[in-house]
């Protein structure tokens, strides 16, 4: 018998863009080898993993001779190539409404999470390390934009006006996750979707980190759908995966509504 | 089922639709707009979320049995879907993924330097009334003052340059076309680059490969299809306000 190709899965925190890939290997039954990067520790900038993915960004998959990056390519990949419960609807326009859903998040809701994101967490998380050791990490950083972020990051040098967009954003964005949600069962069609995973993977801590945006009495629907995705099997299994607070912050969906 | 695109000239995302239509023989009305005047705003097209908040800026609008969508990669994969002509996608996963892949890349690094490029050179007449993304709204008021960044610019340009040095690599193997067979990522990718030629002529100088697949991509029946709708002499010229430039990494 031929041996089946292996999977394996380079990824942090079960969390954004390396959650997306190891939620939907969960739903859908694929066994994988779990290689974990400390995103914090600059794992992703190390000649090992620039071996797998020259820009130095996670995750990336490889599935036998294969090596995938892009996070929602890999979900779409993954869904299409192993068996398991179909993770894309059958109507085409579900299909268009789950890709529209997963690019305004990737591309433009996401970027402002990951903007608060960094300048409260991740730039005070590496801030007091030796500068020293913190120029040399950076300067490992293949894209230059990255390497930009990250001096931002650490040095909190992000501007109160784009601050104040990335506020905006995430309003305006959990206003639209409301609305559709408000329409269906699911954010993109009638069956769970990667719209859902996706979608999860940015939202699943909002009521911890915009409280005052997204509530039980302000976004009901929004609640509903992170409890629904928060009860899957598959959702335990992956969050397990966490190791840091980071990834802790999904207990809060363990509440029920107010 | 009905299908109505309502498109703007053969340009940037409108070509794309255009010609994804054309190529798979969908049955749809035609309907033109003038998006590089806002028209997508007004009250001949019909509205919702995802058409409001399209990242893609202005692009057309594909409305089958009354919901509107938008974003022309995705309009094209529907048409992929419904339409009985030959497929515009791979059939094996991992190439297909090589086409989402490639398609995100011109889409979220291309088409934003292209946008910003064609409207610098021809920028629109005045703002749109209506425009309900705050963000596109004030990509159409910079475009009308000219409100050019230099720094914008210049890296605009360079992400032009690029995108043709890595068309001109992958191609290097002797393919006709992106992705193995032709596909969606010649369409989004011709469109958002035919115009580029005349604006970032540099960018093309001494690419053969990529001068001949250009030439290929416009000589497909359903491109000359779409290019002849045009109301003007020079298509390429027109642009309205797309996709952001990225405001983070
Ligand atoms: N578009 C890519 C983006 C990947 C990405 O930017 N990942 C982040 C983590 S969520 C990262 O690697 N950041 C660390 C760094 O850039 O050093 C995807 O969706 O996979």
């Amino acid at each position: 018998m031929a041996e089946t190709p292996s999977v394996t899965l380079y990824h942090w925190e079960p969390n954004a863009n390396s959650g997306k890939p190891m939620l939907t290997l969960f739903e859908k039954g694929v066994a994988f080898d779990s290689h974990y990067l400390d995103l914090l520790n600059f794992d992703q900038h190390k000649p090992d993993y620039l071996a797998i993915n020259p820009l130095g960004t996670i995750p990336a998959m490889t599935h036998g001779d294969l090596v995938l990056t892009e996070s929602t390519a890999i979900m779409e990949y993954v869904d299409e190539a192993f068996p398991g419960p179909r993770l894309m609807p059958d109507s085409p326009v579900d299909t268009w409404r789950v890709r529209w859903w997963m690019k305004f998040m990737d591309q433009w809701l996401a970027p402002s999470f990951s903007m608060i994101g960094w300048s409260v967490f991740v730039g005070p998380s590496v801030r007091s390390r030796d500068p020293a050791e913190l120029d040399a990490a950076i300067e490992r950083i293949p894209l230059p934009e990255r390497r930009i972020a990250w001096r931002k990051a650490i040095s909190g040098a992000f501007s109160a006006e784009e601050m104040t967009e990335s506020q905006r954003r995430v309003a305006v964005g959990i206003g639209l996750l409301e609305q559709a949600l408000g329409q269906r069962e699911w954010l993109a069609s009638d069956s769970y979707s990667l719209a859902d995973i996706n979608g999860f993977n940015l939202a699943y801590a909002l009521p911890l980190s915009q409280p005052h945006l997204s509530n039980d009495e302000l976004t009901p629907n929004i609640m509903r759908w992170l409890r629904a995705i928060y009860a899957r099997p598959a959702t335990k299994s992956c969050w397990a995966l966490g190791r840091t607070d980071m990834a802790r912050r999904v207990t809060i969906l363990e509440g029920e509504p107010a | 089922m009905t299908i109505t695109l309502y498109h703007g000239e053969p340009n940037g995302p409108s070509l794309t639709v255009l010609a994804a239509l054309f190529e798979k023989g969908a049955d749809a009305t035609l309907e033109r707009i003038d998006l590089a005047a806002g028209e997508r705003h007004g009250a001949r097209v019909p509205h919702a979320m995802e058409v409001d908040h399209s990242i893609e800026g202005e692009g057309p609008v594909l409305v089958v049995d009354g919901i509107p969508m938008a974003d022309s990669v995705f309009l094209a994969c529907y048409l992929d879907d419904v339409g009985p002509g030959p497929a515009l996608c791979p059939s094996e996963p991992y190439d297909r993924w090589r086409m989402m892949t490639w398609c995100r890349y011109i889409v979220e690094r291309v088409a934003p330097a292209a946008a910003y490029l064609g409207v610098a050179a021809n920028p629109p007449a005045r703002v749109p009334q209506g425009v309900a993304s705050v963000d596109l709204a004030e990509r159409w008021s910079d475009a009308v003052a000219g409100k050019i960044d230099d720094a914008r610019r210049a890296d605009s340009h360079d992400k032009i340059v690029q995108a043709v040095e890595r068309i001109e690599r992958e191609l290097s193997d002797g393919r006709d076309w992106l992705i193995d067979a032709f596909s969606i990522a010649d369409l989004e990718s011709y469109a958002w680059l035919a115009g580029m030629t005349e604006l970032v002529p540099e960018a093309f100088a001494d690419r053969p490969r990529t001068a001949a697949w250009l030439a290929r991509v416009m000589a497909r029946p359903a491109v000359a299809r779409a290019l002849a709708m045009a109301t003007s002499a020079a298509p390429e010229h027109i642009w309205a306000p797309g996709p952001e430039i990225n405001r983070w990494g």
